[in-house]
């Protein structure tokens, strides 16, 4: 989509070009469209509350913490290439950590959940270091052995229940805003600030030459080296910033949840995450967003009528593999290009 | 020192099953360049199929014979239709495929699920041991006869493979698919057909190993991702598209993974995770594999 393009364009071109230049003109377009779009869906959510009822609310908010994952999960596989199995692993950090910080030792949960996306930060970031000298299928096998081996851990762990789990992890108190975290729309506005705080943030990262540096390496990453970059730092840190999230998002699941246990850290997750990346389109800043929404839409549906969710799941990324790479993101922006067809000539 | 041969001997069964499916996944590997992912599925298949065909028969050693022929059908099918056609359109990119045949393990799951656990409300099945096979037989220790069974047919499986590959004119075929499919295509082969077959053979070790595992352990709907993770691990440790290597990885997976268990069973879940992690870290090609090209 035009994001990737136009990233792209700033990674080859720099960004000493001439504002009447057809690719200035063309950036200038993508963030309008960017920002409209990020309006509008912004408005739609704060307006759901006051008309979606309490499961809904409830879906939504569960919506906003897996786009939070998978959006981080973008950054290491649409923007630098690399698709990791293990980012279940990342959740969990965060997850356990906020359990832990809450329920055992009893912390207050903004302080937690500060330090447990910190944790993330630098576990992820350690692994990266490990993994990202590997790349393709061998970097989607050792993120897929980490992965295991945390899971390993939270099954071992004798204090934070094994294979159980852990129960009554307290909401963030929301006292001095005089409200109650326990109300799910309350929740799901804290979710929404979180969810708007972690695409800002990651927007910020994408736009940068930090990030223009990753699109570099998704597209030849031969040539980054050669035009002096040391690649290594960089997919390092861009895989701790994706564990951030991803610690962020674990965080947040515990709260709603209220209880964590082992299996979000089993690869069937980060399999699953992969999933709502791909189906949604990893090639679109708010694909992932989409791709979440679609997933615990349909799983929501699907569930009504039968266990076998994953058929249908599987089957569609199977097609979305091999016919559509945009995914629902591509596929929403090609209608409006064939739409605006006429006036886009110059496209 | 009975207990240390009875886990050497499980070991050496354990790394037997994960041979069978490893060698396909990475002979797969590396003459077309496929990450098959799906590979645990086809397991699945062989092992659910096998149980039909159990069923109807009441004989193991039909369901031996037929269950993998099902998955080996498929497999080709899936190469010379599916995947082929989409490499040809312009998929090579093996991240790709790995994804697609990770879908296809998805999907798969999700199928057998609602057939034979929604729709039949079959949970907990095994196939029944044969006779012959049910006992113990003393080799030092009582050991139950399967279990030798299963050592048995992985070495006969390594060794026909070995045979097949290195002696004979379909195995040089492979061999030099595997070095340069380019030159082998230009020299007149059907290198699809090829790919077909060997992804069809690789199969249907899969579905063989899907039929004794679920003779001597359970059948259920997670089998196949459970079996993955060390089918990979193995592939990994003796090299991507290395057979040698396969065996070598196999055996080492085996022992870490029981001995691990019998002697210090708070490392168990560990011991072969942390393996792989330090293969990937200090030699990413593997024992026999090939040094990746540098970026």
């Amino acid at each position: 989509m035009e994001q990737s393009q136009e990233n792209n364009h700033r990674a080859q071109g720099g960004s000493d070009v001439t504002i009447h230049s057809p690719i200035a003109q063309q950036d200038a377009r993508a963030r309008k469209t960017f920002i409209f779009t990020a309006l509008a869906g912004l408005l739609f959510l704060i307006a759901l509350p006051f008309f979606a009822g309490e499961y809904h609310l409830s879906l939504a908010s569960e919506i906003l913490i897996f786009a939070i994952l998978t959006s981080g999960m973008n950054l290491l596989l649409g923007y630098t290439g690399l698709v990791s199995l293990g980012h279940a692993a990342y959740l969990g950090v965060g997850a356990y950590a906020t359990a832990v910080g809450t329920a055992l030792l009893g912390y207050p949960v903004w302080f937690v959940m500060l330090a447990a996306t910190f944790a993330s930060l630098l576990i992820s970031f350690g692994i990266g270091l490990l993994s990202v000298r590997t790349k393709g299928v061998q970097f989607l096998l050792i993120t897929l052995a980490f992965g295991q081996m945390f899971h390993a851990l939270a099954e071992k762990t004798r204090v934070t229940g094994g294979d159980d789990g852990m129960t009554g992890i307290p909401r963030i108190d929301l006292g001095f805003l005089g409200v109650d975290a326990d109300h799910d729309q309350v929740f799901f506005y804290f979710v929404l600030a979180c969810f708007v705080i972690a695409l800002g943030f990651l927007r910020l990262v994408v736009r940068s030459p930090f990030g223009s540096v990753l699109v570099g390496i998704r597209e030849n990453e031969k040539r980054m080296l050669a035009m002096g970059y040391s690649t290594f730092p960089y997919k390092a840190l861009a895989f701790g910033i994706s564990g951030m999230l991803a610690g962020l998002a674990g965080s947040l699941w515990v709260q709603h949840s209220f209880f964590v246990n082992p299996h979000i850290m089993t690869w069937q997750m980060s399999g699953e995450a992969l999933l709502m990346v791909i189906i949604g389109g990893s090639k679109a800043f708010f694909g992932p967003l989409l791709g979440a929404a679609f997933y615990v839409l349909a799983k929501d549906i699907l569930s009504d009528i039968t266990e076998a969710y994953l058929m249908f799941f599987g089957l569609l990324f199977v097609l979305v593999v091999a016919f559509f790479h945009g995914g629902i993101a591509g596929f929403i922006s090609q209608i409006f290009i064939r739409i605006g067809r006429s006036d886009r000539k110059d496209l | 020192m009975t207990f240390f041969i009875f886990n050497l001997v499980n070991g050496l069964q354990l790394s037997m099953l994960i041979f069978l499916m490893a060698v396909g996944l990475t002979v797969i590997f590396g003459l077309m360049d496929i990450l098959n992912l799906a590979h645990g599925a086809f397991y699945m298949v062989g092992a659910y199929f096998g149980y039909v065909v159990f069923q109807i028969t009441d004989s193991f050693w039909v369901a031996l014979a037929i269950g993998p022929l099902l998955t080996m059908a498929l497999g080709f099918l899936l190469q010379y239709y599916v995947l082929q056609p989409l490499i040809d359109r312009g998929r090579t990119a093996h991240l790709d495929m790995a994804l697609l045949t990770f879908g296809l393990l998805f999907f798969t799951i999700g199928l057998i699920d609602l057939v034979f656990f929604e729709t039949l409300g079959l949970t907990f099945m095994s196939i029944d041991k044969p006779p012959a096979l049910a006992g113990s037989i003393d080799i030092g220790i009582m050991y139950p006869t399967f279990r030798i069974f299963v050592i048995g047919l992985g070495l006969g499986v390594a060794l026909s493979v070995w045979l097949l590959l290195d002696r004979t004119v379909i195995g040089a075929v492979v061999r030099a698919g595997v070095d340069d499919r380019e030159m082998v295509r230009a020299m007149g082969v059907n290198v699809y057909l090829v790919f077909a077959c060997v992804f069809a053979l690789g199969c249907w070790l899969a579905g063989l190993a899907g039929v004794v595992a679920g003779t001597g352990l359970s059948i259920d709907v997670n089998m196949g991702v459970q079996i993955l993770v060390p089918t990979l691990i193995v592939v990994v440790l003796g090299g991507l598209g290395s057979v040698k290597g396969c065996f070598l990885g196999a055996l080492i997976y085996g022992m870490t993974e029981t001995m691990a268990q019998a002697y210090a069973p708070a490392l168990s879940l560990f011991a072969t995770y942390f393996l792989l992690a330090a293969m990937l870290i200090f030699r990413p090609q593997g024992f026999f594999g090939r040094a990746p090209k540098t970026v």
